[in-house]
């Protein structure tokens, strides 16, 4: 095999960590800012990839680098799901089955998954919107797979949810 | 199976990462319950709709200042390997052979497929005939190469054709048929089946892209994509018995 060479490896997967990053930050400029300072870490550590998943990789060290930019700042509005996290949507609104994720356009879309605590956000964009598989996603946010797959199964109850009560509420019955 | 069990099971069912006897267990269920019936078509209208979310693409400033910090980190890296390699013939003198590592034609394809399938990304080269129409696609390759690739169209489930081009893979010419799955590209490299046997089906990992080797009918078949490892493989088996 040929000696790897990050601008092989890891630059054909620039689109996907800046997506990443974008859904991370919800900031053109702060995501911009977290992917340059991710690829001069990945540089430094390039020798340390293995197992051939640059792009698992790269996701891996986007999400470090922004976390440790948002605990630097002491920042807190990061908004985790997971300590305390009732959902403050009612249910007793619904109709589903009438109502449901009918006409949104994707800037409801786009509002509805920027609403979500960031845990949430996060396995959704790596599977829905990047395709990663339950055992990537674990590797990228360092948790078992058995939690990707309730994770992920709340955060897509949360989006129903969120979206359910977006849909237009003149919809004809 | 219970509707709870199912409850369960059923993101998984629908991303499929069950195992082949949990599926066939929620499918069978779903088949005969309304209401996880209607669970499971919510699910996937959200999962069609989330999928239609903005892909944010990395600014060209941002690609360029990535790229010249790592031109400048390479540079530094071969000062230091020439270093490394002047201590080297210092210290152990003439006798000594060269060391190459051990490597398979095989790997050696899939380092190809890997680089054709990021060159054809980068360079803003993806198709020489741009089509969703398989009777344009396939004819485009008459003259141009001493063999007819298959062409299928998969838009059916949700692959859809969207162009080919002429590409070189272990030295030969290839036909590269150009697939999309969302925002995802797929390259399938396709030419006569010259090598050698221990080659056949593949899966594997190159530099974090997914590989399906086949040979069907005398065709030898690359598909490479960052597409994950389980949609890969349903678009491989597709392709192979459409």
């Amino acid at each position: 095999m040929r000696p790897r060479v990050f601008e092989e490896t890891v630059l054909p997967h620039l689109d996907a960590a800046f997506n990443y990053a974008r859904w991370l930050t919800r900031n053109d400029i702060e995501a911009e800012d977290v992917v340059q300072d991710a690829c001069v870490r990945a540089m430094r550590f390039f020798s340390s990839l293995r197992d051939d998943d640059a792009r698992a990789w790269l996701f891996t060290i986007v999400r470090n680098t922004w976390y440790s930019r948002v605990s630097r700042r002491g920042h807190v509005a990061v908004g985790s799901a997971l300590n305390g996290g009732q959902d403050q949507w009612p249910d007793n609104a619904l109709d589903p089955e009438e109502r449901l994720l009918q006409q949104h356009t994707v800037t409801v879309v786009r509002a509805a998954l920027e609403q979500l605590p960031v845990d949430f956000r996060e396995v959704i964009v790596l599977r829905e919107i990047e395709g990663l598989s339950y055992k990537e996603i674990a590797a990228v946010v360092g948790v078992p797979i058995g939690t990707v797959m309730s994770r992920l199964a709340r955060a897509r109850d949360r989006l129903q949810t969120i979206l359910t009560l977006a849909s237009p509420k003149e919809t004809p019955r | 199976m219970s509707c709870e069990l199912v409850e369960r099971d059923l993101d998984a069912y629908l991303d499929r990462e069950l195992d082949a006897e949990s599926s066939a267990a929620v499918r069978e269920h779903v088949r005969t319950c309304a209401a996880c019936r209607r669970q499971f078509a919510q699910r996937e209208a959200l999962t069609r709709l989330v999928r239609g979310a903005p892909y944010y693409s990395a600014p060209d400033r941002l690609r360029a200042r990535v790229f010249a910090q790592s031109t400048r980190s390479n540079s530094m890296r071969r000062v230091l390997t020439w270093a490394a390699a002047a201590v080297l013939v210092l210290s152990v003198g003439a006798g000594m052979t060269v060391w190459r590592p051990a490597s398979s034609r095989g790997n050696v394809i899939a380092n190809d497929v890997v680089s054709d399938h990021v060159r054809s990304l980068m360079a803003d080269h993806l198709f020489d005939v741009q089509s969703t129409d398989l009777h344009t696609v396939k004819p485009w390759f008459l003259g141009k190469l001493d063999f007819s690739p298959p062409v299928v169209d998969l838009a059916s489930i949700g692959f859809p054709l969207v162009g080919g081009r002429l590409d070189y893979v272990g030295g030969r010419p290839v036909a590269a048929l150009v697939y999309q799955r969302q925002k995802h590209t797929i390259n399938v490299f396709v030419s006569p089946e010259r090598d050698d046997p221990s080659t056949r089906d593949l899966v594997l990992t190159v530099r974090g892209f997914n590989l399906h080797h086949w040979i069907h009918d005398g065709m030898s078949f690359w598909a490479v994509s960052d597409l994950n490892g389980a949609e890969l493989s349903e678009f491989a088996s597709a392709l192979q018995a459409p």
